[in-house]
């Protein structure tokens, strides 16, 4: 159940399966995503693949020499480049990989173009999804659903990831949606139709608890997504943002030219691999320490290359310290650029009235609490719109609901109409009346008294009180405690143990934070095993691109066209 | 995968890791670091405290409840949170996720295409080498004509009144031609010509490679493009009648085309770019060094830790041998780098985008590989190494084994407790209780003054060291290693045989004193079958131990190893013996104690009838007695009397001491080996045949405890004590690095026993450690 390792085995058959000699990389633009999640370059190269090329690229030289290993989603783009690539071939010898189920009628026509006989493989490798942590995935789509429902292309390419994902691991779950998204529903049913239609290829050896497959949708849990984050991944992914691993320093003031974009990657940065679950302030003394171990392995000054010795010293040392220095000034940069972000937006403050919206029940200190951090200059219009959002989240049903006069008070601070106008949008998106659960006032006794004792001992950290509603879902599916008029299973049968291992998937996208909620529930219950995926990683930012793709505030198009089946293949 | 997209962008040699300027060497990348960053240290420093401060202060907020985990978080470093991007409970065996194939289906699609293909062009080819099978020039034309009609049938002249390609009339003027390969007509026009090299070209590579005719490579090739412009130009220059074709073969241009095609892939085949011939060098190279470095880094960790396995000079050479292959992969792909910067039209920016990568990941390789081969030590420094480690594998051994001893010591007092005040019983009670008491606990109790005496002799733990380590040297195979051990072995049972015997000399003369001989006798008797005891003891736990790792490594080493230096034991003891009391009793059988010990050494067999007349002797005898010692017990008094005590003291200190170390195992094995074993009869089921046999023993002696025996007196305890108190005259000293190793040792332990917990031990631990001190001491000042 690690995603990432998956992907990368598929990557390392592939390049295995080709034999020695030099070799070519031909990927479209998001196999190239993929692949650059689980392998870095030098390690690629160290299996002899040299170029790297885009399929639609046009200004492709001949290389007879190189060996060219194709790895491409199964799209009618990619399929006529192929056949046009073949009619001319470029390369000596084709090893052609699909990321997913491809048609008869498309390897007919492929092979009828190989006049030359160039194509060694043909093969479905389906590694279709980015692997961003072992336990987190995405497909990096935006805006899946227009109103309620799916936009069909999306629907299309989310069950090809999702079964992708099942076939990498090799797990046929059983499936349970959530009932009150009519898009979980759906996807449940597309995923099943995929199966059942290519059953031969989800015939894996069953294991005694079969796995689980949950889909959820981002509509339950508005909260989350825009709340500030202290854990380093989700904090640069809330305030940087992270792109395939990539982080843009580009904005970042007096940035040197060769950080104007960094890779942060678990797979091959120990620092961060380290640190990425952390919190801000132990990776603020964390990064000490690498910058006094830096020191330490640093060349000193006074050290003279004199005799032989020294010299080779140096150069033994020269390769971990180039990677160190590479390594330091990176964190240095991200963690230099996070806390001033911190500092320059207030965030410490606007955090925690953030976490008091969000967990605690008292509306006259957070309606408080508000006003005030509105009134504050260094609060920025985004910060004050996500406030705003929180309590009117928060408090849609309040008896004394003065959100008209919030929104009067950020007409007034000047923030712009976009915003304000998300406001309402959120509301919408994710507003009571969607909500199939209760996302603040828990229901049952244990989670009462246990509120109750929260509030007695007082809290941990004022800034990571909040826990994902996903933790309190997982927690019940663990516990076998999840309720089945809430997250119906799809078909007659129902799992009748614990489940073991669980598959999650969260239409309209994931967030980091309920990544981190994913991986300590991974360590803390032995025997259990979670992954964690969505249509794509959502900060702030995206999400409320996301409320806006769905185009919530004119609600009429939920007629909109629900199905187009055939696109649900390709 | 940072620059995947751009892989243009990537930097090798010697770069400065803060400014990434290009240096050339090392030389100048130190001397530009120590010139344009020295200073910088600081600046990055300050920053940095700057950023810490920051995030100390969010810290102070965040984390009021880690105020104090703070210092420890800082102490412990970033390593020590290392469950980050790859999660442990992620990481269960994983196999690669489902795959399907679409090659069969994708190979009977092309090969319906292909086949028809395939099958023309094997059918020209096999028509052009008729053609071309004979002598063209000295040929008459219509002789050539008749072949070439029965190659393939010629279309009939009057079937085609047109040229089917470019559609003019034939006519006398505008005449009718043939393809010899598939017998159309065309007009001259629209007529193709083979070259006679290019038919053997084609016709010679189809006759090796007809069959893998399906090998996929072929591309448009400038090259090819120029030779169809030098045969048109020389069709046209042809005859206007030239009926006979004294090179060439006159074809359509369907066919020459198909031929042509193939012509192309058989260039590409042969035809190899430099690039490629270059790489292949280079992975070659890799290779090699994947291969030796690992043997390389083996030998050098080896060597370096001043094992003998390998040869330095081996090693060297390897060493030689290795660098210079990464020289040849820089050379190479600084090559291949550089390959065809200088030609007229540049190459493809792609190309040489590959040619930067090979040489990076080449980079990349070398300084990954070349970097980790570690340095040989010089000559003079692989001499110490190895000593260094003899040191350090001795003194480890030592440690390893007075730890065993350590903690039977410890079962032992224990046992002592319960058990001294049945052993200082009356005989019949004690003959048949403790053995019972044996049975069920499984070892033998002991009184407190033989478990305190037992313990403490360090040169005999070190001949045991010794020993298991010729023994496992042995099985290593390190012949010059055995040697030295051996060497070693043999000077320190020398050291003990004198001590024994100057202990021997002691106790005689103290004993002189007293009036009576025959007590005397039994103190030696005593203190002999104390040693047995001791030794009866040691093998009681290793049986209570079974599973001890030290039991099975010493239980081999009973069978073969033991035997050979036993004989050497034999002599050693001999001459030391004689050496000292050279006067007295040296091989003479006379003193039946002298020659007991001897015969026992001969060998098991020896031993095993000898303790068989025994047995049945002592049995008629005395009963009880069953053991070789026990006649010496009942022989001496007789025979010996007042002869001479000193030699029996001599010959008692190394039997004693001898049996001690081998005799029980020799006893297992025996065990084992033969069923007809004398122990066996015995009627007692005692597992370990020697525990009944010192029971025997203790019964016998235990009742008239002397007080003046050495083994009983807690301030004996140490033979080395017992060396100073003999007297000066006597002194022999030991090696003093034994003594301080002992030391060494011994502190250890007690910091051991300190940080268990263990106050008793400690309490022990110094005792031993005060004598031990008090000894090297008195050592030093006999010395001096």
């Amino acid at each position: 159940m690690n995603v990432v390792f998956a992907v990368k085995q598929y990557i390392s058959k592939m390049i295995e399966d080709s034999g020695p000699g030099m070799k070519v990389l031909l990927m479209d633009k998001e196999t190239t995503g993929i692949v650059s999640m689980v392998y870095t370059q030098s390690e690629i190269l160290q299996k002899e693949v040299y170029l790297f090329e885009r399929i639609d690229s046009q200004n492709r030289e001949i290389m007879k020499h190189l060996k060219a290993i194709c790895f491409l989603r199964p799209t009618k783009e990619n399929v006529d480049y192929m056949i046009q690539e073949l009619r001319r071939p470029k390369y000596s010898i084709y090893f052609i990989y699909f990321s997913n189920v491809i048609s008869k009628s498309d390897v007919k026509s492929l092979a009828e173009a190989d006049e030359q006989e160039v194509v060694a493989e043909v093969q479905e490798f389906y590694g279709d999804y980015i692997a961003v942590n072992p336990h987190l995935f995405s497909l990096n789509i935006l805006g899946c659903c227009q109103g309620r429902n799916w936009d069909p292309a999306q629907l299309s390419r989310t069950t090809q990831g999702l079964t992708a994902l099942l076939l990498s691991l090799k797990k046929c779950p059983m499936i349970r949606y959530q009932l009150s998204s009519e898009a979980a529903k759906r996807l449940a049913e597309c995923v099943k139709q995929v199966i059942t239609k290519e059953y031969e290829l989800f015939e894996f050896r069953r294991t005694e608890v079969p796995p689980l497959l949950l889909i959820l949708d981002r509509c339950d849990d508005a909260i989350t997504p825009l709340l500030n984050q202290w854990t380093y991944q989700a904090m640069v992914h809330e305030l940087l943002g992270i792109n395939n691993n990539r982080i843009d320093l580009s904005r970042v003031p007096g940035i040197s030219k060769d950080l104007r974009e960094v890779v942060l990657s678990a797979e091959n940065d120990e620092f961060y691999a380290n640190n990425m679950y952390l919190n801000f302030a132990e990776i603020g003394s964390n990064i000490k320490n690498l910058m006094e171990d830096f020191q330490k392995k640093k060349p000193k000054e006074q050290q003279k290359l004199e005799s032989i010795a020294d010299m080779k010293a140096f150069v033994e040392n020269y390769p971990q310290f180039k990677k160190m220095s590479g390594t330091v000034s990176k964190h240095v940069t991200v963690v230099g650029e996070l806390s001033r972000l911190v500092s320059e937006r207030n965030l410490l403050e606007v955090s925690e009235v953030e976490q008091e919206l969000a967990c605690q029940n008292d509306h006259s200190s957070a309606l408080q609490n508000v006003k005030r951090l509105l009134q504050n200059p260094k609060v920025t219009e985004f910060d004050a719109a996500r406030l705003v959002m929180l309590y009117a989240l928060h408090y849609e049903r309040h008896s004394s609901n003065s959100l008209p006069g919030l929104m009067m008070d950020l007409r007034n601070k000047g923030v712009s109409e976009k915003y304000r106008k998300l406001v309402s949008a959120v509301v919408e998106y994710g507003g009571k009346r969607v909500r199939g659960s209760d996302l603040f006032s828990p229901k049952d006794a244990v989670a009462i008294t246990k509120q109750f004792l929260k509030g007695l001992k007082g809290v941990e950290n004022v800034y990571t009180q909040h826990q994902p509603f996903l933790h309190e879902t997982l927690d019940h599916l663990i516990k076998g405690k999840l309720k089945e008029n809430l997250y119906p299973y799809l078909g007659p049968s129902s799992l009748r143990d614990r489940p073991q291992d669980i598959i999650v998937f969260v239409i309209g996208g994931a967030t980091y934070e309920e990544a981190l909620t994913v991986y300590n529930l991974n360590r803390t219950t032995p025997g259990v095993r979670i992954v964690l995926g969505g249509t794509t990683v959502h900060n702030t930012k995206s999400f409320l691109e996301e409320v806006l793709a769905s185009g919530l505030h004119s609600r009429s198009k939920e007629s909109s066209q629900v199905t187009s089946r055939s696109a649900s293949r390709r | 995968m940072a620059s995947l997209d751009d892989p243009g962008e990537v930097r090798e040699g010697f770069l400065c890791p803060l400014c990434l300027k290009d240096l050339q060497s090392f030389y100048q990348l130190h001397s530009h670091y120590e010139e344009e960053h020295s200073g910088e240290d600081r600046d990055v420093k300050g920053q940095i405290k700057s950023l810490v401060q920051k995030a100390k202060k969010a810290k102070d907020k965040l984390l009021k409840r880690e105020g104090d985990d703070r210092a420890e978080s800082g102490t412990q470093g970033y390593e020590s949170f290392s469950y980050g991007g790859v999660d442990p409970y992620m990481w269960e065996p994983q196999e690669l996720g489902a795959v399907r194939s679409h090659l069969s289906e994708f190979k009977k699609h092309r090969a319906a295409r292909i086949d028809h293909y395939v099958v023309e062009v094997n059918k020209l080819i096999i028509r052009l080498e008729k053609l071309t099978a004979f002598d063209r020039t000295n040929t008459e034309s219509a002789k050539i004509r008749a072949i070439e009609k029965s190659v393939v049938p010629w279309v009939n002249d009057q079937d085609v009144p047109f040229c089917p390609d470019c559609g003019n009339k034939f006519s006398i003027r505008n005449r009718r031609h043939h393809c010899r390969l598939c017998g159309s007509i065309m007009c001259k026009k629209c007529m193709e010509l083979i070259s006679l090299p290019l038919a053997n070209k084609l016709t010679s590579a189809s006759k090796e490679s007809l069959s893998t005719h399906t090998s996929p490579s072929q591309s448009p090739n400038s090259v090819h493009g120029s030779r169809r412009g030098s045969i048109s130009s020389m069709s046209s220059v042809s005859s206007v009648l030239d009926e006979k074709d004294d090179d060439r073969i006159r074809c359509c241009t369907h066919c020459k085309d198909t031929l042509l095609k193939r012509e192309q892939q058989i260039d590409e085949k042969e035809h190899t770019p430099d690039i490629v011939k270059l790489y292949e060098k280079l992975r070659l190279c890799m290779e090699k060094v994947d291969q030796k470095a690992p043997e390389y880094i083996k030998m050098a960790a080896s060597l370096n830790a001043g094992e003998t396995t390998y040869s330095l000079e081996h090693a060297s050479d390897l060493r030689v041998e290795v660098q210079k292959v990464y020289e040849l992969i820089d050379a190479l792909s600084k090559k291949i780098l550089t390959l065809g910067l200088n030609q007229d039209p540049p190459p493809h920016p792609s190309n040489l985008r590959l040619q930067r990568m090979i040489r990076y990941s080449a980079t990349l390789f070398v300084q990954e590989k070349l970097l980790g081969l570690m340095s040989l030590p010089t000559k003079e420094q692989f001499e110490e190494l190895k000593k260094k480690r003899k040191e350090e594998m001795e003194r480890k051994r030592a440690m390893e084994r007075q730890a065993a001893l350590e903690s039977q010591r410890r079962l032992e007092e224990r046992q002592s407790g319960l058990a001294s005040r049945a052993a200082n019983g009356d005989v019949a009670s004690l003959r048949r209780g403790p053995a019972h008491l044996r049975k069920a606990e499984g070892w033998l109790p002991l009184s407190g003054g033989q478990g305190q005496s037992e313990d403490s002799d360090p040169l005999l733990q070190q001949i045991h060291n010794i020993t298991s380590f010729i023994k496992q040297a042995k099985a290593a195979g390190r012949k010059d290693e055995v040697r030295t051990l051996q060497e070693n072995l043999r000077q320190l049972q020398d050291e003990y045989d004198q001590q024994q015997t100057e202990k021997a000399i002691e106790l005689s003369r103290r004993q002189a004193e007293e009036e009576d001989l025959q007590r005397e006798q039994l103190q030696m008797l005593r203190e002999r079958e104390l040693e047995r005891e001791r030794e009866q003891f040691r093998v009681a736990s290793l049986h209570t131990r079974t599973r001890s790792l030290d039991f099975r490594e010493i239980g081999p080493f009973q069978l073969e190893p033991s035997r050979e230096p036993r004989t050497h034991l034999a002599y050693a003891l001999d001459l030391g013996s004689s050496s000292i009391q050279s006067s007295i009793a040296p091989k003479t059988p006379t003193p039946s104690s002298a020659q007991e010990p001897i015969r026992v050494w001969s060998g098991p067999s020896a031993l095993g009838q000898e303790l068989l007349t025994q047995s049945s002797m002592s049995q008629q005898n005395e009963g009880p007695s069953l053991n070789p010692f026990d006649e010496e017990d009942l022989s001496s008094p007789v025979e010996e009397g007042t002869a001479s005590p000193p030699a029996a003291g001599a010959s008692f200190g190394p039997s004693a001491h001898i049996p001690k170390e081998y005799n029980p195992f020799e006893e297992e094995d025996e065990e084992e080996a033969m069923a007809g074993n004398p122990f066996i009869h015995r009627d007692s089921p005692a597992p370990n045949p020697f525990n009944e046999e010192d029971e025997h023993l203790q019964q016998r002696h235990s009742s008239p405890l002397v007080p003046g025996n050495p083994f009983e007196e807690p301030t004996c305890t140490n033979p080395f004590e017992m060396d100073s108190d003999s007297g000066p005259e006597a002194e022999e000293p030991i090696e003093e690095e034994l003594l301080l190793q002992q030391i060494d040792n011994i502190k250890a332990y007690i910091f051991d026993a300190k940080q268990c917990g263990r106050l008793d031990e400690v309490e022990v631990l110094t005792e031993n450690l005060r004598e031990l001190k008090h000894t090297l001491a008195k050592q030093k000042g006999g010395t001096d």
